[in-house]
């Protein structure tokens, strides 16, 4: 190893192939390609010639290259065991950077799509106009925007997200759009937003993904969010919200947007089955987060100290809110849903999002389990002390053992394949009693369904 | 490489259900017959070989040369003063595992390919092995640093040339990966009694190898000395055959064993990618098929081809066992 040709570098390294000291530009290269120093080799070639050096007992020289971004490197590296130590001596010489080769701006642009999704903190998926379809993400900084979303799914994504120094009528072509920084509320870190078109036969989009990314790390997770949403600890073994559902969420949320990308064939062209499959994975996965959503929020409702914020609400708004949600899904089913009238209002003592959960749980059943060209009523009668909700379906109805069952957890009547987690009802049961009110059903089979909601008058 | 494997049909004949032992004859018959009919393809191949084929004559002599000769040092070392006791057979059983690593065994083959193109380029253009226009020039620098690397990397590449005549291949010129499975082999191969003398030998052939004195290392670090002017290497008239080998591995990212093979016949694409994703321009390139394959004209359009994309193409392909 002696001789000083084209020297550049001396390292250390220890028995657990950690750099112990290292001079430039080694030591730069090493924290530039995420490592620390000292700290475990970060190089990858580096790396595999110290562990192959070590255990072998030998000399070994290799060329090096490497790319931290900016440059690419290449080098010649010698690595020899140290005497009487476990660890090697690296010796590197003919350092040289070079640029990275250029990419074009289609490469660098589907590069970019690909990083993005995968760093993206609050996805979405909208349509043609930018109205919101799904939205997902679950930083502790957003949470309060993502929920904003979800509730007004079918409202352009721009109602909720605004893009800096932008003050024209949103939102605005998309090409103006993508890519550009926006601000959330409630988060002091910068975001951008990007928009992914999917591509219609035609080759204009008939939808996007939204994907919001933040240089910048979430804040701190508070281990205990879900519980202290709920104003206190909850029991050790309820680890389905707090530990496995932020866990789950992102993966999932990935796995969705990534069958979404090849089920709308954004990466080129697929043979129709592929697609289908695609689209398969993508409606599993939406099941998965639906179904995450439900544990999480049967842990919510099921935990001793689980309480509501009530006010007073207006049960005609929330009854409008929720058709307004489901109102696409049903025209799709060909259901009508028949409203009270717009002049109508009952005021209750509950909590707003509650109650409009719980609509959308009676209200999602009737349109799932009714026959096409059918109607679904939403009824409000005050009843003195008791404002009463009333979601009235003519789908088959239900028997009298059905009837004493369905608000039992995890029931499903028999039912399997439609999505359902059996959860929707006991939650629901769970979250009007919270608020000091009740939900029941009155049915007989073919004679359709009337689940009644009581709340606490005003 | 025909062998038969009766094993199946004994086994099947322990089970002694009529249908099982025809389900098996039957397979077992079907086998042998596919065995028979990849035997004359092979020899048709064999005899038919040209003296620049992958499998010839010369090609074997050398990998099993090499291969014994490995075998030889390894036990030399084990029995020290001593005289090696059943010499031939432990030689057989340690070539044999050398044999089992694809790795390993390409390797060998590589370096054969290698040593018969420079006795082709010394044929065709009068090239010499070890002293290249591109090695006078490196030798005659005024840089200290790269005239005595180079005067090193020449006396390397003597070395192999006079080795390679012999068919042989040192200890210490070997791959370090190659040779601790070697050693590995050796290891498993010491029999009773000998533990201790096997672990003395191991330990005094790891201390003696430096990877870096080895003819590869030094054409490596002699290829990564000249900075951007490595492209210059890729000219293999200019740069002699071994020079050229490790600037086209080192460029396009392969394995250097992967690089020699793409100079075969069979391998055209591979190494016109090769070529141009270290960066040669597609004249370039058709000037070194000139040299290497007179015979062939590039597909069209391949001078639209970028760099990006040819390292692109080549990264997707197959892999050979030497990668």
């Amino acid at each position: 190893m002696s001789g000083k040709a084209g020297f550049a570098a001396k390292a250390l390294t220890d028995a657990e192939d950690r750099l112990l000291e290292a001079e430039e530009p080694l030591a730069g290269l090493q924290l530039r390609c995420g490592g620390e120093l000292p700290g475990t080799i970060a190089i990858p070639i580096l790396l595999e010639a110290v562990r192959k050096s070590r255990r072998y007992g030998m000399k070994l020289a290799r060329t090096l290259t490497a790319q931290d971004g900016e440059e690419r490197y290449t080098a010649f590296i010698e690595v020899l065991p140290r005497d009487g130590e476990e660890g090697c001596e690296v010796i590197v010489r003919n350092w040289r950077a070079t640029a990275v080769p250029q990419v074009t701006e289609e490469q660098a642009d589907h590069r970019r799509t690909v990083i993005d999704r995968h760093l993206a903190e609050v996805w979405a998926l909208l349509d043609k106009d930018q109205r919101l379809q799904a939205v997902q993400g679950d930083a502790p900084d957003i949470s309060a925007v993502v929920s904003a979303m979800h509730e007004g799914l079918g409202r352009p994504w721009t109602d909720f997200i605004v893009p800096k120094g932008m003050s024209h009528l949103q939102p605005m072509h998309w090409r103006l759009l993508d890519g550009s920084a926006v601000e959330i509320e409630g988060s002091i870190r910068d975001w951008r937003a990007n928009l992914v078109p999917r591509l219609g036969q035609a080759g204009e989009p008939n939808g996007f993904e939204l994907l919001l990314v933040s240089d910048q790390p979430p804040p701190e997770v508070r281990r205990n969010r879900r519980a202290s949403d709920t104003g206190g600890a909850t029991s050790g073994a309820r680890m389905v919200g707090k530990e496995v559902a932020p866990a789950l969420r992102q993966p999932i949320s990935r796995i969705i947007a990534n069958a979404e990308s090849i089920r709308t064939r954004l990466a080129g062209p697929l043979a129709d089955d592929y697609a289908n499959y695609a689209s398969e994975i993508a409606a599993a996965g939406q099941h998965l987060l639906g179904l995450l959503d439900d544990l999480t929020d049967l842990e919510v409702v099921e935990s001793p100290d689980f309480s509501t914020a009530p006010d007073l609400i207006d049960l005609a708004d929330v009854a409008r809110q929720a058709a307004g949600i489901l109102g696409v899904r049903a025209k799709d089913k060909d259901i009508r849903l028949v409203l009270p009238n717009g002049g109508d209002s009952l005021e209750a003592t509950a909590e707003f999002r509650r109650v409009l959960q719980v609509l959308l749980n009676l209200l999602g059943n009737a349109i799932n389990y009714s026959p096409a060209g059918s109607e679904v009523w939403v009824r409000l009668e005050n009843e003195g002390t008791k404002a009463r909700m009333i979601v009235a379906d003519q789908g088959p109805g239900l028997s009298e053992e059905d009837a004493a069952r369905v608000f039992e957890k995890f029931e499903r009547l028999g039912r399997s394949g439609d999505g359902g987690s059996g959860l929707g009802l006991y939650i629901s049961r769970r979250l009007a009693r919270a608020m000091g009110g009740e939900l029941s059903v009155e049915s007989a089979p073919g004679q359709g369904a009337r689940f009644i909601l009581d709340l606490p008058a005003a | 490489m025909l062998g038969y494997g009766g094993g199946m049909i004994e086994a099947a004949a322990s089970t002694a259900s009529p249908e099982t032992v025809e389900i098996v004859l039957r397979q077992e018959l079907a086998r042998g017959d596919a065995r028979a009919e990849t035997v004359v393809p092979i020899l048709r191949h064999l005899l038919a070989n040209e003296t620049n084929s992958v499998f010839g004559d010369d090609i074997l002599a050398r990998v099993r040369g090499m291969a014994e000769h490995i075998a030889c040092q390894l036990l030399d070392e084990l029995a020290g003063d001593d005289e090696v006791e059943g010499k031939e057979a432990r030689i057989t059983a340690l070539t044999g595992a050398f044999y089992e690593n694809a790795p390993f065994l390409a390797h060998l083959h590589a370096l054969a390919m290698e040593w018969q193109l420079s006795e082709r380029m010394l044929a065709r253009f009068t090239l010499d092995p070890v002293l290249s226009p591109l090695v006078q020039a490196l030798v005659a620098s005024k840089d200290e640093a790269t005239q005595a690397l180079a005067m090193k990397a020449l006396a390397s590449q003597a070395r192999f040339c006079q080795a390679q005549r012999r068919m042989t291949l040192p200890l210490s010129e070997m791959p370090g990966d190659h040779l601790h499975f070697a050693l590995l082999c050796l290891r498993n191969l010491a029999g009773e009694g000998e533990d201790e003398a096997a672990q003395r030998a191991e330990a005094a052939i790891r201390a003696r190898y430096d990877e870096g004195k080895t003819r590869l290392g030094m054409l490596s670090q002699l290829i990564m000395s000249m900075g951007s002017g490595a492209i210059a290497a890729l000219s293999l008239t200019h740069a002699g055959t071994a020079l050229f080998l490790t600037a086209l591995a080192i460029g396009s990212g392969q394995d250097r064993d992967a690089a020699t093979l793409s100079t075969n016949d069979g391998q055209l694409a591979r190494l016109a990618l090769a070529l141009r994703s270290a960066g040669m321009k597609p004249e370039g390139v058709n000037e070194q098929f000139v040299s290497l394959h007179p015979d062939i004209t590039l597909p069209e359009g391949f001078e639209q081809l970028g760099v990006d994309r040819a390292a692109a193409i080549l990264a997707a392909g197959g892999s050979y066992p030497g990668g």
